[in-house]
């Protein structure tokens, strides 16, 4: 036997497919997939609803507060403050199956969120930039609105959907960032609908408590003017409409009912 | 949209894509450069027997024997690992990760021939191949920060007569 030498041969060990068709393939072909799982984990949430009454859901969640919200102390003056507008506000709700509580998120970011069990947090960011009584009552009617729509259960659903798929995605490795910023981009544009029903109810519990809806939307237009505090707003963006569009959907709305827009201010006191 | 969205946007989804293809451009341009200096270099090495034999011929003249060994450790880029990751998802084969191993076994067995003929050695017997997996401690999770190729054999010295 004699010693031939050889080159090693190519194109055994590695694929000829060019790793950008690859790519592309599985890309499109799990978005596909994953867009399909994500619409019927929401139609899903939707059919759970209706087996989840409102009164059981109250009850279920009477002394929930999620674990991650920074609460001030009980003794807080601004605690005192929101308790009795929510109270005041919530006379104009009788049918709420709920008894609302609320909660101050210690925390520098701009927001309100409705969670379930009628629960209502706002952040002390977003308290600071309220000047009068009536901003904080259209945030806190806004809140209300999205209980009355059950969008806090809704959004509960949604949280559960964005976990599912952040851990498939995730316990593969692959493109975490990119998987998780579609998915609630996805789910983002069908919460905008939800958020301006809010508005609108949270405009008619305005309405109701002061005889007019003046200030309602000033709040908006000061952190639309405002270009300061860019990281709380883009926060505040990820879940709300932008202020510009919002505000334009609330002039509208109080013109079209004839809702009066000036009226007496109330100032806030703490 | 306002301007808000749009930054936000672009960081949500431009910069993770911008990592990716600038990954990918990165990673390529250095896989196609290796590939043409291994190619350089097993052209080079041509003649050289690098068998897996254990046993000699017995007509052999053996002058003198050395372990000798060629060791490497590769690291994937971004844009492999995100595209492995996919392929995770629903399985088959992991063709960017062929390219990869495929430079290492060929680095390693390339290092340990350029070795065995620089000290005067006239082949390499009774090759293998080891690998190993690196892990990256870091973090939270256990990922993998590269492979180590180890390749190592037997160089041998014949009696010229």
């Amino acid at each position: 036997m004699n010693f031939e030498p050889r080159a090693p041969r190519e194109g055994i060990n590695v694929s000829k497919e060019h790793p950008l068709v690859e790519a592309g393939t599985l890309i499109v072909g799990l978005g596909f997939l994953f867009a399909i799982i994500v619409v019927a984990l929401i139609f899903m949430v939707e059919i759970a609803l209706y087996f989840v009454p409102e009164e059981k859901e109250a009850a279920l969640f009477e002394s929930w507060l999620p674990e991650d919200i920074l609460t001030v102390s009980p003794d807080d003056a601004r605690l005192d403050k929101l308790e009795s507008v929510l109270w005041r506000l919530s006379r104009h709700y009788p049918e709420s199956p709920y008894k609302f509580r609320i909660e101050i998120d210690d925390s520098e970011e701009m927001n309100a969120m409705a969670l379930p069990g009628g629960l209502i947090v706002v952040t002390a960011g977003l308290l600071e930039k309220l000047e009068t009584e009536n901003e904080l009552a259209f945030i806190l009617g806004h809140e209300m609105g999205h209980f009355s729509n059950r969008d806090h259960m809704r959004a509960l659903g949604r949280g559960v959907v964005i976990s599912i798929m952040f851990a498939a995605i995730s316990g593969s490795g692959a493109g975490t960032e990119l998987g998780v910023s579609i998915t609630d981009l996805a789910l983002r544009g069908f919460s905008r609908g939800q958020e301006a029903s809010a508005d609108e109810f949270g405009l008619g519990i305005v309405l109701q408590e002061y005889g007019h809806v003046a200030d309602s939307w000033r709040f908006f237009e000061r952190i639309d003017a405002e270009d300061g505090d860019i990281a709380g707003l883009l926060t505040y963006l990820s879940t709300h409409p932008s202020p510009d569009d919002r505000v334009d959907a609330l002039i509208n709305k109080a013109g079209a009912n004839g809702w009066s827009i000036s009226g007496e201010l109330t100032p806030i006191d703490w | 949209m306002d301007d808000m969205e749009k930054v936000s946007l672009a960081l949500n989804f431009g910069l993770p894509l911008l990592i990716l293809i600038g990954t990918y451009l990165i990673g390529s341009y250095i896989e196609k450069k290796h590939f043409r200096k291994i190619k350089k270099r097993e052209k080079a090495l041509h003649g050289f027997p690098v068998t897996t034999f254990a046993a000699m011929p017995s007509k052999w003249q053996v002058a003198g024997v050395e372990l000798v060994s060629g060791n490497v450790v590769v690291s994937l880029d971004y844009f492999k690992r995100v595209i492995a990751g996919l392929r995770s998802i629903i399985g088959g084969r992991v063709k960017t990760y062929e390219p990869l191993l495929d430079r290492a076994r060929r680095e390693a067995m390339l290092r340990m021939a350029e070795s065995a003929k620089k000290r005067g050695y006239d082949a390499v017997m009774n090759v293998r191949l080891e690998t190993s997996r690196l892990a990256n401690t870091s973090g939270k999770r256990e990922s993998v920060a590269g492979v180590e190729m180890l390749a190592f054999g037997t160089a041998v010295k014949l009696e010229k007569n």
